[in-house]
């Protein structure tokens, strides 16, 4: 037990991640607010999209902009750049899921005056 | 040229997708024969496709020449190609369904509908033909974001459901990938050809189990597994009456066959983790998800629920089939996905018009259709037959192979989970049939006006499909049994 905490600290990126994305779990099982709940849903990305990037990082490395073009290329030198690569595209389509998601919220909030998950589910019946 | 089909494939309804709202501004009317268009088009292409693939083998795409693993790659395979043929058909169906149900049901966002029905069909082509685990991502999510559009177009009870189905959606989205960054950290790559070269020295890594979990998990929400259904009813009941055969059709079995090329073509078959294999986990939860989805359509009053939930069960079904760990139970198990894609959007036609024609929403009001409905009586005979799994239909044959494919596993729990889902299915149909058929003297017939020819159209050729499957069973399955296999079953 010990152990497996000691671990966890030598890994603080992967201690952030955890905490961030059972934040946002916890925000959207028990906010009744739809715009809250967006907020959890939002943090669980962002959070996916932190481990993403964290795992990139190397001690000692620098961005990935070749510095000589006659030596062997060294990756140890390099932070990876795939992952951020990667993130970009998972941004573009966090945004574009927040986007559609704050459109259906104004659309609900149109056709039922309230933003609270348990009036609108009482007005449905 | 056969080369680039694949790609073209997609570019079609993208590129239409993204040029409709410019051409369409002045001229609304323009956006129906458009988007046809279009899918007739894929419907042309995705055989020629199909054929080049019998005749010449698997194609692999590079886009712009990356060579993978570097680069991304499409894998046109039998099995993408031959799920592209149902896809583009079933497309091209439902648009054909939507003509005379869309302007009463969305108003005058016709356009919309169109513009994300064709982001849709982009999306879900992608996800067929994706041979790299990120780009499967980024088209899980294009489809998503379209069907959330799709399922909240036309404003009312469907908002809510649409921003539940989101909430769900992203939460899966959001695990699917950090499955995929797991996968990432673990092996250097996101091809998944490469990968499954890589995985098998990296079996005992714990970051290799934790990443197939939070994928399946996140996979089993978009494919409406049990445990994570809940979005699927609410939002397939609520969503307009033109909309839900196509999202009952394709969304769910696709993100099914994202999960089929994972465990077969990256994991490997046989794989084995912490002494759990693997396809007898999946298995057992289809089981569940076969027999439990059948007692809550018994248990639904809303025809369209009934269906939704019809379809969760078939999913189980169909994973049943395909994790059985041998050829028969694959090969029924595909062909199974297919008849279900048909059966779906056949069902959803069906409820369809019993909403926009006929005004029935509930099953004890189905009474009210009279028996002056030729076509939707006998469409829905035809359709109950293929849900029920009696000859002469395909789901008869599909359910076939995969109860074959289980003895050949000696997995009996799976064949009665079958049988026990196949008497449920018959009990809610006999619902049905009986609220149809019952003899009341308080029953007005709702008055009739003729059905128009896009629905009876749809409706039968649907229907005709399911015999036809049926009847060319065995060709078809001979056919997925050389073409479609994983190479390492």
């Amino acid at each position: 037990m010990a152990d497996a905490v000691f671990v966890l600290f030598q890994r603080p990126n992967f201690l952030a991640f955890v905490v961030i994305f059972l934040w946002g779990f916890y925000i959207m099982l028990t906010r009744y607010n739809l715009v809250k709940k967006l907020v959890g849903m939002y943090l669980v990305q962002t959070s996916v999209i932190f481990f993403l990037v964290s795992i990139s990082a190397k001690k000692g490395a620098t961005v990935p902009v070749l510095m000589t073009t006659t030596d062997p290329v060294r990756a140890a030198d390099y932070v990876n750049p795939l992952p951020h690569v990667l993130t970009l595209t998972a941004i573009v389509v966090g945004v574009a899921t927040l986007g559609v998601a704050l459109a259906l919220c104004a659309a609900i909030y149109r056709e039922y005056g309230t933003l609270d998950e348990e009036e609108v589910l009482r007005k449905l019946q | 040229m056969n080369d680039h089909l694949p790609a073209l494939l997609f570019l079609l309804p993208l590129f239409a997708a993204i040029a409709m709202p410019v051409a369409c501004l002045k001229h609304r009317e323009w956006s129906r024969p458009i988007s046809l268009a279009v899918l007739s088009a894929m419907v042309v292409v995705s055989v020629l496709n199909l054929n080049s693939v019998i005749q010449y083998g698997e194609v692999r795409y590079a886009f712009s020449g990356w060579a993978p693993p570097l680069g991304i790659e499409w894998v046109a395979d039998g099995l993408a190609s031959v799920v592209l043929v149902a896809l583009s058909l079933l497309g091209l169906l439902s648009l054909i369904f939507a003509g005379p149900t869309s302007p009463k049901d969305l108003g005058g966002r016709v356009v919309h509908f169109y513009v994300l029905i064709l982001l849709l069909i982009a999306a879900l082509t992608g996800i067929a033909f994706a041979g790299d685990l990120f780009n499967l991502f980024v088209f899980l999510e294009v489809g998503a974001i379209a069907s959330y559009g799709l399922v909240g177009v036309a404003g009312g009870q469907a908002l809510f459901a649409a921003f539940r189905y989101l909430l769900f959606g992203t939460l899966g989205a959001s695990l699917y990938l950090l499955g995929v960054s797991y996968f990432y950290a673990a092996s250097g790559t996101l091809n998944m050809a490469d990968m499954a070269e890589q995985l098998p020295h990296l079996l005992t890594s714990k970051a290799v189990v934790g990443g197939l979990l939070f994928m399946f998990i996140g996979l089993g929400i978009k494919m409406a597994l049990v445990p994570f259904h809940v979005w699927l009813p609410d939002a397939y009941t609520h969503a307009p009456v033109s909309i839900s055969p196509i999202l009952a059709a394709l969304v769910t079995k696709v993100a099914l066959l994202g999960w089929i090329r994972i465990i077969y073509w990256v994991l490997g078959a046989k794989v084995i983790l912490y002494d759990i294999p693997v396809l007898l986990l999946v298995g057992v939860l289809g089981t569940l998800a076969a027999v439990i989805g059948a007692v809550l359509a018994l248990m639904a009053r809303n025809i369209k629920t009934m269906f939704a939930y019809g379809g969760i069960s078939h999913i189980g079904i169909i994973l049943i089939g395909v994790t059985q760990g041998n050829k028969t139970g694959f090969a029924g198990g595909v062909f199974y996905l297919l008849n279900d894609a048909v059966m779906q959007a056949a069902l959803f036609f069906l409820a369809g018009v019993a909403v926009f024609q006929y005004g029935i929403h509930t099953v004890e009001d189905a009474g009210r259709i009279g028996k002056q409905a030729p076509w939707f009586t006998g469409s829905l005979i035809v359709v109950a037959l293929g849900m029920i799994g009696l000859p002469p239909t395909g789901g008869f044959f599909g359910k076939w192979y995969i109860i074959l494919g289980a003895l050949e596993a000696q997995n009996y729990v799976a064949v009665a989970a079958v049988l026990l889902s196949t008497l449920l299915t018959l009990a809610y149909f006999v619902k049905l049939f009986e609220a149809m058929f019952r003899q009341g003297p308080s029953r007005p017939d709702v008055p009739q006006s003729a059905l128009p020819l896009a629905c009876k159209l749809s409706l039968g050729v649907t229907s005709v499909s399911i015999v036809l499957l049926g009847i060319f069973s065995d060709p078809i399955v001979q056919w997925l049994l050389n073409q479609a296999l994983p190479p390492t079953l």
